[in-house]
């Protein structure tokens, strides 16, 4: 009996400094590994003006992903995320059609945002936008 | 536990891993009288995963390209989190380990245990030797600095003594007629892949022959004279009555680990640029050699040899030919006793190159 005893006290402090060294080489490997916070991500994005013509779009990060500024014909402008809901590959803009176009699988979807067509569920995700002064601030 | 113990009893009944168990740990005997050099062996295979990991990682940041790679160095040591870290026990790890070499080849050299039957263990050893020695020289390219750069146009430089060939030799070793960008491209395939396969390849072999002649026991001065191998045969030499590895000697391999370990550590944190110069920390600059540009310490002696010598090839054959013997000593070296002090011109001729060795590495130091 007494002999357990020492045996498990024994293997209980063996564990124990096992489990403090695997933590002391795991914490700088992982911390080393793990993907490294890039700017800050929560600011605006400011576009000037002249970038974006009548029937253009352009494409930028934000917040670490694809988004896309575009102008209507009436010189409107909406900001959505650029990446398609059905299986996220980026969708392109078509300025004849003046829709979205996914290349991986045909969705389609409006300037607003709307499902015009293809096998995307749900509509893109409109970003904030404001205009002034010649720059367009999104977020 | 009962979940384990399932586990467990599912792969024993396929592989019978408690045979190996017996066979390889505690049925494995060692002879009573063994001391600690003989867990130098372990270090060494310590070390050498330290920077096989310790590599793996840098490798994630690293950028072996001439523009970029003292900047990703330089990245990896200020900006990445625990860089510094991984990358201190890379360089400094590569130092103790050569370091380490040095003191497993002296004690089997003292304790005799090169002689028959262990012969293919010294070659393989000494070999390794060599080339760790070689890994590390390529390693040393690779972050780009003033250091590197003109550390490795020496080093390259002399084998352009070679007669005839020489002059060929260096452009190829350096892919081009100076040190530069193909020479990293070269440097990096040899250290991160070429080097690292055959060493662990000839780490295989070398515990291979161990596995086959059996561990040496440490002679003592009432060993019976005569061969210590005899006959014509394949003889495994077991040591009845001795200790098991496991537990007995494995927890001396960890305590020496711990050691090794321990010192490494010391180094990264107390003296991290022990193995560096200022010149590590400049980028390379192929039209500004520094002054006084000096090979890493185990490379002194070699590079003292050089310039000893009146002329270049003298010097390589010196040195080719004392590295020769060195390889080949238990070919050399076939007297029966294997107890030091019943050796006297042994002792004589190897206390005496040590400590030639050592001489001409601080007179190189100085120089
Ligand atoms: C016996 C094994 C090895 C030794 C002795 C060794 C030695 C060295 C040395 C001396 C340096 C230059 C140190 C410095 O100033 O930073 C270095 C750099 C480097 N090594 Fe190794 N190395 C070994 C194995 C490996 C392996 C297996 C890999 C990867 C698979 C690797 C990847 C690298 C990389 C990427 C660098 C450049 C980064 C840096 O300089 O910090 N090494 N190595
Ligand atoms: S991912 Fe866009 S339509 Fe399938």
């Amino acid at each position: 009996m007494e002999q357990d005893g020492r045996r498990v006290f024994i293997m209980t402090c063996i564990g124990g400094v096992a489990a403090v060294t695997a933590g002391a080489v795991a914490y700088p490997v992982i911390s080393y590994l793990a993907p490294r916070q890039g700017k800050d991500n929560s600011a605006a994005v400011i576009i000037p003006e002249k970038d974006v013509p009548p029937d253009g779009a352009k494409f930028f990060q934000y917040h670490g992903k694809a988004a896309v500024v575009v102008r209507k014909k009436d010189g409107s402008v909406t900001a959505l995320s650029a990446v398609c809901t059905h299986l996220g590959c980026i969708v392109q803009w078509e300025a004849q059609k003046g829709a979205f176009v996914c290349p991986c699988h045909g969705g389609q979807f409006s300037t607003e945002g709307k499902v015009l067509g293809g096998p995307p569920p749900k509509p893109l995700e409109l970003l904030k936008v404001t205009v002034a002064n010649g720059v367009i601030t999104v977020g | 536990m009962t979940l384990v113990r399932k586990l467990y009893d599912w792969v024993e009944v396929r592989l019978g891993i408690s045979q190996v168990i017996e066979k390889e740990m505690t049925g494995y005997l060692l002879p009573r009288t063994i001391n600690n050099w003989y867990s130098l062996g372990s270090v060494l295979l310590f070390a050498f995963s330290l920077q096989v990991v310790s590599g793996i990682l840098l490798l994630i940041y690293y950028v072996p390209d001439a523009d970029k790679a003292f900047k990703s160095v330089s990245v990896i040591m200020n900006d990445i989190p625990f860089g510094w870290l991984i990358r201190l026990c890379h360089a400094v790890g590569s130092n103790l380990m050569v370091a380490t070499l040095f003191l497993h080849m002296f004690s089997v050299l003292f304790m005799g245990s090169y002689k028959k039957p262990r012969e293919l263990q010294w070659v393989s050893g000494f070999t390794l030797l060599n080339l760790v020695m070689g890994i590390s020289l390529t390693g040393y390219l690779l972050p780009w600095s003033q250091l590197s750069f003109w550390a490795t146009t020496v080093a390259t430089n002399s084998v352009g003594a070679i007669p005839v060939v020489g002059e060929y030799l260096v452009e190829f070793v350096r892919g081009g007629k100076l040190v530069g960008p193909p020479t990293l491209g070269r440097f990096f395939a040899v250290h991160v892949a070429v080097l690292p396969l055959v060493i662990a390849g000839l780490i295989g072999a070398h515990l291979f022959f161990l596995k086959r002649t059996g561990i040496s026991a440490p002679p003592t001065s009432n060993d019976l004279p005569g061969p210590t191998c005899q006959g014509s045969v394949y003889h495994y030499e077991k040591h009845q009555g001795g200790i098991p590895f496991f537990p007995n000697f494995f927890l001396h391999d960890m305590t020496s680990i711990s050691i090794y370990f321990a010192c490494l550590l010391g180094v990264v944190f107390f003296s991290p640029y022990l193995f560096f110069t200022p010149d590590s920390f400049v980028p390379a600059n192929a039209f500004q050699t520094p002054a006084h540009i000096k090979p890493e310490w185990y490379f002194l002696a070699n590079y003292q040899i050089l310039k000893i010598f009146p002329s270049e090839i003298i010097g390589l054959t010196v040195q080719g030919a004392g590295m020769t013997f060195i390889a080949l000593l238990p070919f050399v070296d076939r007297g029966d006793g294997r107890y030091p002090l019943k050796r006297p011109l042994f002792m004589v001729c190897a206390l005496g190159g040590i400590a030639l060795f050592i001489a001409l590495s601080i007179w190189g130091h100085l120089s």
